[in-house]
């Protein structure tokens, strides 16, 4: 059978047409705004507030990339950005984040109306949380513990600024390397 | 006799059940003569890593690296990493307590530096930069480093190898 018959000439052209178009049909309708392609963890905007996962794979910042300020999760080893389905939203800026061992847990701080929230989004339910909401006063700067139980942050509510420990508690899934807990406890042996 | 047992009843169920709501904020005693957490100054940029909680402070009257460990509630001392000329700011540890890393102005000079506690060296990342560098961070393993650069008019992001201090082979140019 001949390859380069006319007939299969016009069936291979078809075939590459057709596979072209859906293919760029997908790319053309992907919802996201955020670069998935481009593998540059620097743009042309500013990126800043880096934080690391335990082993250095993950790599979480703060972008004013796409025209608005967002966290990116960028994952070092496959050099592609991770999804965050419903983390970032229009009507809050978000800020300061920090990731846990495996960077399942993000921890940042969002603002609304001039109250500041601890946020805790966990990308296997891929549900947020308000971890912490202070009455008054402002809070900044939260940072995860690797394993994702505890997280400090600096609090302004005594007129200064002082770090305050907030205790998930020992109930929840902690994110643990290979599931080995790392036998450290804050409120262990005193 | 109702009514006298009344308030001791109600006491104890709050007690008991405000035992059992997390989150909840941990109670650390506040130490005005500045051997803990919290002191009568600033106490900023906090960084957790297992056992360890490093930050910022001034209450000695110069801006300083402190180090609590949270299992023995006791501040740690870290001979070797605060330097008379360095303004040190935002630390951060690895998770087995043995790395340090800050950035420290020094002469107008904005750099990133790595403490040993082992060893008790510190290591100058940034000496060849010609660039202000700000918010360093440390991955719990210790292997990695990324903080902010100036390099290109504004803030980017540099990530380093720790224990060579080179820049990983990653894309991290501006498109």
């Amino acid at each position: 059978m001949n390859r380069f018959a006319p007939k299969n000439l016009l069936r291979h052209g078809l075939t590459l047409i057709f596979g072209l178009s859906f293919g760029s049909f997908l790319v053309g309708c992907n919802p996201t705004n955020i670069p998935i392609g481009p593998t540059s963890i620097n743009s042309r905007y500013t990126d800043e507030q880096p934080s690391l996962s335990a082993n250095g794979r993950f790599l979480a910042f703060v972008s004013n990339r796409n025209g608005s300020r967002n966290i990116l999760l960028y994952d070092l080893q496959n050099r592609q950005f991770a999804d965050l389905p419903g983390l970032n939203r229009q009507n809050a800026i978000a800020d300061s984040p920090s990731i846990s061992n495996t960077a399942r847990y993000i921890v940042y701080l969002t603002s609304n109306q001039g109250r500041s929230s601890v946020i805790l989004y966990d990308r296997i339910t891929r549900g947020s949380q308000v971890i912490y909401q202070p009455y008054q006063g402002w809070i900044r700067n939260p940072k995860i513990s690797p394993d994702g139980r505890y997280i400090v942050f600096e609090s302004g509510g005594r007129g200064q600024w002082d770090i305050e420990v907030l205790d998930r508690g020992p109930s929840i899934e902690l994110d643990l390397i290979d599931g080995v807990p790392s036998g450290f406890s804050l409120t262990g042996p005193q | 006799m109702k009514r006298f047992l009344l308030i001791p009843m109600v006491s104890l169920v709050s007690l008991l059940s405000s035992c059992t709501t997390y989150p909840r904020l941990l109670n650390f005693t506040f130490d005005p003569s500045g051997r803990s957490l919290n002191s009568p100054s600033d106490d900023i940029t906090p960084q957790i890593s297992g056992r360890f909680i490093t930050f910022v402070s001034d209450r000695q009257g110069r801006q300083d690296v402190y180090l609590f460990d949270g299992n023995t509630r006791r501040l740690v001392d870290i001979p070797g990493l605060n330097q008379l000329d360095i303004l040190a700011s935002h630390p951060g540890i690895s998770e087995d307590g043995r790395y340090i890393v800050f950035a420290g102005t020094r002469q107008g000079q904005s750099n990133i530096y790595l403490h040993d506690r082992e060893t008790r060296q510190l290591r100058n990342l940034t000496e060849n930069f010609k660039a202000e560098v700000r918010n360093p961070v440390i991955s719990a393993d210790g292997s990695t480093i990324a903080f902010e650069s100036s390099a290109n008019g504004q803030w980017d992001l540099m990530i380093l190898d720790a224990r060579s201090g080179q820049p990983l082979d990653i894309p991290i140019t501006p498109r």
